[in-house]
């Protein structure tokens, strides 16, 4: 699951290749990653790629600012993405 | 009678002393504090031998230090340049150049990259550093000191607080002298100056307090950056009004719900942002559980509202006036309409009429004036709102600053903005599309050829276009079709833009080609490419 989110936004979100190689504990909001537009294309990926509804009370930094984040976030909805990444 | 945009500072601050100017996150500034630490700042200024007209440029987000450090700038009859220290180094130092900066005035947080511009803009002689947050007694920053060889010189929060806080003995400007240069895209592949003087700027400010019905207990927060015209509102008009501008602390507008919630607790009354952030906040802004009573007037400019966001958002939140306002930066916000609440909306809304002192005409392809719904023509403005020109290059005023065809007595500039336009039944305007290269995404302009020069100053590009695809969201999705010699790779192409572009300019998709097709003239065929199959970019982008 790492590996597939890492891959996304390093490849559809970093703007500043110093950033890359990501780390999956760097901060997206600190280092500019995520805007409200990046962010959306985020959820939206993820959405489809997990077969979920992003809430909009799950919409904060404590879920996406890593991508340990997001993927603890995901795995925190375990019922609805098992076996899907 | 205010003639400069400082006036409107010296007149908020002599009625208005104790209302507060700026919040900033924990930080408030009065009318006062700010008029007293602006002629500080001017002074520091003059200190360092700026003249009347002299560019300065301001390297600092949009905050308590960008707003005294613009006064102070306006205040020592100088004009301000915004410089995006997210930019790639090598824009500003085009910018930097351009404009003949040798002065600029940072924050503590950027006073360190500020001075690092050195290398690159060998004339930068001076960096002064505002930190209005501070009192004068705790060191920050970069070590102070004078210059020394190839070093600029920094002047510290200190040396400006020592200066005498009493006003100005005199004004150093006349209103037609410039206020500000702001840059944005060009498609000669570097970025050109617009010009905006005190009148034009006030032209609008007036109006836009007026159109807002704003007063001292405004909030009044737009999160654009410096940079882009919209700031132009939140900080001039606020102090039109003695009302207070918030500053949106950065990156609050990634998560919707904390915005909503961060604009509810600030009481913003009134909000002037692109639509895109709009649409976030109407989707998963949860705006219902937050209400914003406070919230009063709800702006929006710089790309077209899809309908069925800006129905969802008036849904969710009944109260507030929504207004849109258009205008390239070259003409200031020009036409205005306002949504009638409770309007079924199935198109983009109007962009309206011309706003005070300004008039707003379309033109068809003979020449003849756009006088009834269906005709098509190219929206042209005039009146005291205009720009000045774009800094440094004649030829490209001229080709957009032209007489105005409807005025046989005597010779008057009008703007062509580009624009296509139609009038619709009730005599409003309706934004149509561009008859050039340029797009908007992210809500900035973008010129297709400055991206086209970037991808053209790598080695091993051959051939180059960049075409928009039209996204909901982002207003356009820029697309690169590339012939490229040897290899090359999706990766060193993007690595390659990101040093020379903003990131809203690097392309979103880049794709490859044996050759581009060319039209019987021998032009690369755009429309031929624009016809692209979805599934081929799909590929070619890496998804």
């Amino acid at each position: 699951m790492e590996a597939v989110i890492n891959d996304y936004i390093s490849k559809e979100l970093v703007q500043d290749p110093a950033l890359l190689p990501l780390g999956n504990a760097t901060s997206l909001l600190e280092t500019g990653v995520l805007d409200s537009l990046s962010l959306l294309r985020l959820v939206v990926f993820i959405q489809e790629r997990f077969g979920i509804v992003v809430d909009d009370v799950d919409l904060v930094p404590e879920n996406f600012d890593t991508v340990d984040a997001i993927c603890a976030y995901l795995r925190s909805r375990d019922g609805e993405t098992a076996g899907r990444a | 009678m205010a003639y400069l945009l400082h006036h409107l500072l010296r007149d908020s601050a002599a009625r208005a002393p104790e209302r507060p100017a700026v919040a900033d996150g924990g930080h408030a500034l009065t009318y006062a504090e700010l008029d007293a630490l602006s002629n500080q700042v001017a002074r520091a200024l003059l200190a360092q031998g700026v003249a009347p007209g002299e560019r300065v440029g301001i390297f600092a987000r949009k905050s308590a230090v960008s707003v005294v450090a613009l006064f102070g700038v306006l205040k020592a009859g100088a004009c301000y340049v915004p410089l995006d220290s997210k930019s790639p180094a090598a824009r500003l130092a085009a910018i930097m150049t351009d404009s003949g900066i040798t002065v600029v005035l940072a924050g503590p947080a950027t006073a360190g990259q500020a001075a690092a511009m050195a290398g690159a803009v060998p004339a930068l002689r001076a960096v002064v550093v505002a930190d209005p947050n501070r009192d004068g007694q705790a060191a920050a920053g970069p070590e102070p000191g004078t210059a020394t060889a190839g070093e600029p010189a920094v002047v510290p929060w200190e040396a400006v607080l020592a200066e005498p806080a009493g006003a100005l003995p005199a004004d150093l400007t006349i209103e037609t002298d410039l206020a500000y240069i702001l840059y944005t895209s060009g498609s000669t592949g570097t970025p050109k100056g617009v010009m905006i003087s005190h009148r034009a700027s006030l032209t609008f400010v007036d109006w836009a307090a007026r159109c807002t019905g704003l007063g001292e207990g405004d909030r009044v927060c737009s999160p654009a950056p410096l940079h882009f015209d919209l700031s132009v509102f939140d900080i001039f008009a606020s102090c039109l009004a003695a009302a207070c501008m918030v500053v949106a602390p950065e990156n609050m507008t990634v998560f919707p719900s904390r915005l909503a919630g961060w604009i509810g607790r600030e009481q913003v009354s009134v909000w002037y942002s692109v639509p895109s952030v709009l649409t976030m906040l109407a989707e998963y802004g949860n705006l219902r559980a937050s209400g914003l009573p406070r919230l009063r007037a709800v702006i929006f400019a710089g790309e077209v509202f899809p309908a069925k966001h800006l129905s969802r958002l008036m849904d969710e939140l009944p109260g507030p006036r929504y207004l849109n306002w258009y205008g390239p930066t070259e003409t200031n916000v020009c036409t205005w309409y306002e949504v009638p609440p409770g309007a079924e909306l199935t198109a983009p809304v109007p962009i309206g009429r011309a706003c005070a002192n300004t008039d707003a005409f379309a033109v068809t392809a003979d020449g003849d004036r756009v006088a009834k719904p269906g005709q098509e023509g190219e929206l042209y403005v005039r009146g005291p709102g205009l720009m000045s020109g774009y800094w440094g290059d004649a030829a490209k005023t001229a080709s957009m600053l032209v007489t105005n065809p409807f005025q046989a007595a005597y010779a008057e500039a009008a703007y062509r903005t580009g624009d296509l336009v139609t009038l619709d039944e009730a005599g409003d305007f309706i934004f149509l599309g561009r008859r050039d290269g340029m797009v908007k995404t992210r809500g900035y302009r973008v010129e297709l050829g400055e991206v086209e020069a970037a991808l053209y100053a790598h080695p091993a590009v051959r051939e180059a276009a960049v075409l928009p695809v039209p996204d909901e969201l982002l207003g356009n999705r820029l697309r690169a079709v590339i012939t490229a010699e040897g290899s090359l790779t999706r990766e060193e192409v993007l690595d390659h833009c990101r040093r020379r572009l903003p990131g809203y300019m690097v392309p979103d998709v880049v794709e490859f080609r044996q050759a581009l097709p060319r039209t019987s003239t021998g032009k690369i065929d755009r429309a031929g490419l624009q016809g692209t199959d979805i599934q081929e970019r799909e590929e070619a982008g890496g998804h």
